[in-house]
């Protein structure tokens, strides 16, 4: 049974695509249905800024402590949250993908030395050198996009260059290097589709990694502060100590988060179940 | 009698699909007896091992019939019973001696694990009795403290003997005993068990697909076909005499240094998930009449303590004269 | 040898310092006088080998902001993330294990779905979310426990043994473990409930059967003791992942430990700090690698060291 019917069979991966395909559609859309400029300090009929209110039939979710509407700053922040995931997940998989291909199929020395790079890589704390990198450069969404993909491509070179090993030495591998074909065409048009499952796997879970890396860092104050993003709505509820009084701030960005990475990993497990058919119910 | 196997009938559930893996079976085997179960992958050998101990998976379910052990009805034993009769009473050498132990239990405790379930006995005697049971097998002593990786198949396959030994049970299921050996490996193991057996006194129902196997160790033979049985007598009767074309078939397709060619039977067995009533060989058999496809044949005893299920059973010595006749196997209808 | 790399590595740890002059508006000559006081003004390879002395002394840099050595700082907290970092696995790992023999006995019922479900959203849900959520319900709402430090302001501990082990200081553990907890648990519980399922249907569990095991032996004595394995494999690798997640929840709930000192430190610019800090927590990742990597190798008899 082919992939896309097993998607549609498992429970789990159908609700995952819809509420990523609803997302989707928020961070197409958002800005344009957004009801109000995110930026915007709402007033009053007499003018006074309306600051901390309760959601109500204007605001429907509410205003924050600067008078913006907040469901506009969540709409807004659906596409920025997306772009960043989307954009870091493939960066991310394509240089670990290609490392590890090249390492699994080249083998003696330029896998020495691509390993030794993703040894050091993989040395590298994770959150504390985004910090650093994010604090030392000017707080941008490119840099942070950069950041996040400078480090996390080694976790899926690793894993693709092991299974890579195994592939090449498999027969048909050698009678594609007897025939003549040469080496780029071979681990490009015979090796690569066998690891799509995984490549996809590791696509899928860095795309919720990258979502919540950004989530933490605009958290931290070290997000790009021109872009509204979920996590910068939750780093000013923070700091203003908002999170006694405004629970209609505090928690649609989370679930909104939350929503969209466990839909990601419900959507991962069902790949899992496709690259190792012996999860499947039995 | 040992144990007595009438009309068992166990089924699989799949989904809203009933898979008859073993439609209606009888046999017995007598102290001291060796009965050899025949037939192809997927016809419902193992099932019928599996269920003589109760080790059915949650979708498989004895429905029918009756499995009597020494005079006791097994099937609807309690839990608890079945597993006192399991491995005191019968025992099993499994079919895949590559996954069959534990990778992270030393084997010796492994087999000292199987003793102390059934008997109360200090851990040294019971490691005792383990070095004796080594040493039979032909196994030395300082393996017991080796790990399965460490050994290579024909060792693990005679841990497994000496496991199924420790208790001396009277009845051992060796479920391809051979399969995963090297040919010289197989017949070391097959002397192993008979010289065993002489010692122990034990029966063995030797569950393969390997008919050579039978014909050199085993008193009886049961063919099985699709979940059904197809013939049941004495080696001797169903191996010189076959009356059923299957079993005329099987001997056809087994090298031998008499014949001069292999002949195989075209074809593969029918899902076991129909029910339809009608011979389950009828699309692979040469013999095959209008009556094949209307009524199922029942086992009858064609000759003394010789049994068979064919419609056609007195006139399958057509086939026997024609047995190496190539084109009649080739030409049966649809093929 | 990889250590030798990450040496090299922290090289650009010396441009850090170099920008000191980039984030603070100095007058010339403070601007000398800090240069020529860090050995700033030196040539760049007499930097490095000057930075190597110090490090093999022990010596990690002044911190700007504290004013006193890189060194003390990491000493006086690094004991509080580690306690934070053991309560949590130990909460997340237990809950995993009894979780995932649950779940797995449970196979194909609504509540190993939820048990998915629940994995998903224990990773998904951000750490600091979590926490800013459990402070506001559990702080704010029902009162029930403190909402951040380490201790009530204005307590002063008599000796270490009150400092840890006072029930002050344990409520102010609590939220911090549960929350911090919670996030940890998702994947071990689902890679244990897996790999107790794959294990189940192994060759051997069958025999353990035949030979007449009661399925409770057969389940604790052979299934989990061989399914325990992938999880505490990944549990290992994780442990590096998962304490950079522990600096979301020291932040949250103002927890005085490694990981919120390194975001105040960049808050405040504070650079030895945090290259201090960094080198640190650089090396004893390594470390830990190479603890879990001896550790699985003694577990598992099939792996020897050749």
């Amino acid at each position: 049974m082919n992939a896309i019917d097993f998607l549609r069979k498992d429970k789990f991966s159908l609700a995952g695509v819809v509420i990523l395909v609803f997302f989707g559609c928020l961070g197409l859309a958002g800005p344009l249905i957004a009801p109000y400029d995110p930026w915007y300090v709402n007033r009053d009929k007499e003018g006074n800024p309306l600051f901390l209110t309760t959601p109500d039939s204007t605001h429907l979710l509410g205003t924050d402590n600067m008078g913006r509407d907040i469901l506009s700053e969540l709409l807004h922040g659906a596409r920025t949250v997306l772009i960043v995931g989307f954009l870091t997940a493939f960066i991310v998989v394509f240089i670990g993908a290609n490392f590890g291909l090249l390492a699994g199929y080249y083998g003696g020395r330029i896998d020495s030395i691509l390993m030794r790079i993703t040894d050091v890589v993989y040395s590298i704390p994770f959150t504390p050198f985004i910090i650093v990198l994010v604090a030392l450069l000017r707080p941008s969404i490119l840099y942070v996009v950069l950041a996040l993909s400078l480090l996390m491509w080694r976790a899926p070179a690793r894993v693709i260059r092991s299974q890579v090993l195994g592939l090449s030495k498999r027969p048909f591998i050698k009678a594609a290097k007897v025939s003549g074909a040469s080496d780029l065409r071979i681990v490009y048009l015979h090796i690569a589709p066998n690891i799509m499952p995984l490549v996809l796997l590791y696509l899928a879970t860095n795309v919720a990694w990258a979502i919540t890396a950004e989530a933490g860092i605009s958290f931290l104050g070290l997000g790009d502060p021109g872009l509204v993003s979920w996590g910068r709505m939750l780093h000013l509820c923070y700091m203003v100590g908002a999170i006694r009084v405004a629970w209609w701030w505090l928690w649609p960005p989370g679930i909104c988060i939350i929503l969209v990475t466990v839909a990601i990993y419900l959507i991962s497990h069902a790949f899992e179940e496709i690259a190792n058919p012996r999860l499947r119910k039995r | 009698m040992l144990l007595e196997i009438t009309g068992l009938r166990t089924y699989y559930r799949i989904g809203r699909d009933c898979c008859r893996a073993v439609d209606n079976v009888s046999m017995n085997i007598s102290k001291a007896e060796n009965l050899g179960l025949i037939g192809e992958s997927g016809c419902g050998k193992t099932t019928l091992a599996k269920s003589i101990l109760r080790l059915l998976p949650r979708n498989a379910e004895i429905v029918g019939g009756s499995i009597r052990f020494l005079g006791t009805e097994l099937v609807d034993m309690d839990e608890e019973d079945i597993r006192r009769i399991r491995w005191g009473q019968i025992s099993l050498i499994p079919q895949s001696s590559m996954n069959a132990l534990n990778p992270v239990h030393r084997v010796g405790d492994q087999v000292v694990e199987a003793i102390k379930i059934h008997q109360r006995m200090a851990k040294n005697e019971a490691k005792r009795r383990v070095e004796d049971l080594f040493g039979l097998v032909g196994l030395e002593k300082n393996r017991m403290r080796d790990y399965p990786h460490q050994l290579s198949g024909g060792m693990k396959q005679r841990v497994l003997i000496a496991m199924a030994l420790a208790l001396e049970p009277s009845l051992i299921i060796a479920d391809e005993p051979t399969t995963a050996l090297d040919v010289i490996t197989q017949d070391q193991i097959l002397e192993e068990l008979t010289r065993l057996q002489l010692k122990f006194h034990n029966s063995i129902m030797y569950v393969t697909h390997d008919i050579s196997v039978v014909a050199e160790r085993c008193h009886k033979v049961a063919i099985m076909y699709a979940g059904k049985l197809m013939e049941y007598g004495s080696v001797s009767d169903v191996f010189t005499k076959p009356l059923h074309p299957y079993a005329i078939g099987l001997r056809n397709s087994f090298p031998s240094l008499r014949s001069k060619s292999l002949i195989s039977i075209p074809g593969s067995p029918p899902s076991l998930l129909s029910n339809e009533k009608a011979c389950r060989f009828r699309q692979r058999c040469p013999l095959s009449l209008d009556i094949c496809s209307e009524r199922e044949p029942t086992m009858i005893e064609a000759r003394s303590k010789h049994f068979v299920a064919c419609h056609r059973c007195n006139e399958t010595e057509i086939l026997t004269s024609l047995e190496h006749d190539r084109e009649v196997w080739q030409t049966i209808k649809g093929f | 040898m990889t250590l030798l790399f990450v040496l090299f590595r922290l090289m650009p740890g010396d441009p850090l310092s170099g920008l000191i002059g980039a984030g603070f508006q100095l007058t010339p000559e403070v601007r000398q006088a800090l240069m020529s006081r860090f050995g700033l003004d030196q040539p760049l390879h007499m930097q490095y080998l000057l930075y190597l002395r110090n490090l093999l002394t022990g010596y990690l840099g002044w911190s700007l902001y504290y004013q006193v050595p890189v060194l003390n700082i990491i000493q006086s907290r690094i004991w509080n993330t580690l306690i934070l970092a053991l309560s949590s696995f130990v909460f997340a790992y237990s809950l995993a294990l009894v979780g995932g023999i649950i779940l797995a006995q449970r196979q194909g019922t609504k509540i190993e779905a939820l048990g998915i479900v629940l994995s998903a959203v224990s990773r998904g849900a951000p750490m600091f979310w979590t926490g800013m959520i459990a402070i506001s319900i559990f702080s704010f709402s029902l009162n029930w426990l403190p909402s951040h430090g380490m201790h009530t302001p204005g307590y002063l501990a008599k000796d270490i043994v009150e400092q840890y082990f006072s029930l002050d200081f344990l409520r102010h553990l609590v939220l911090p473990t549960v929350v911090s907890g919670f996030y940890f648990l998702g994947l071990p519980l689902l890679v244990f409930k897996d790999s107790l399922l794959e294990t189940l249907g192994e060759d051997y569990i069958e025999l353990a059967r035949a030979k007449g095991l009661s399925e409770r032996a057969v389940f604790y004595k052979h299934a989990t003791r061989n399914a325990i394995m992938p999880m505490l494999t990944t549990g290992m690798t994780l442990i590096g992942l998962a304490l950079e997640g522990i600096l979301y929840v020291e932040v949250v709930f103002s927890w005085p430990g490694m990981g919120r000192e390194i975001v105040l430190a960049v808050w405040n610019r504070d650079y030895p700090l945090i290259q201090g800090m960094f080198f640190l927590i650089a090396v004893s990742i390594m470390g830990m690698n190479l603890l879990s990597d001896m550790i699985y190798g003694m577990i598992d008899p099939r792996i020897t060291y050749g």
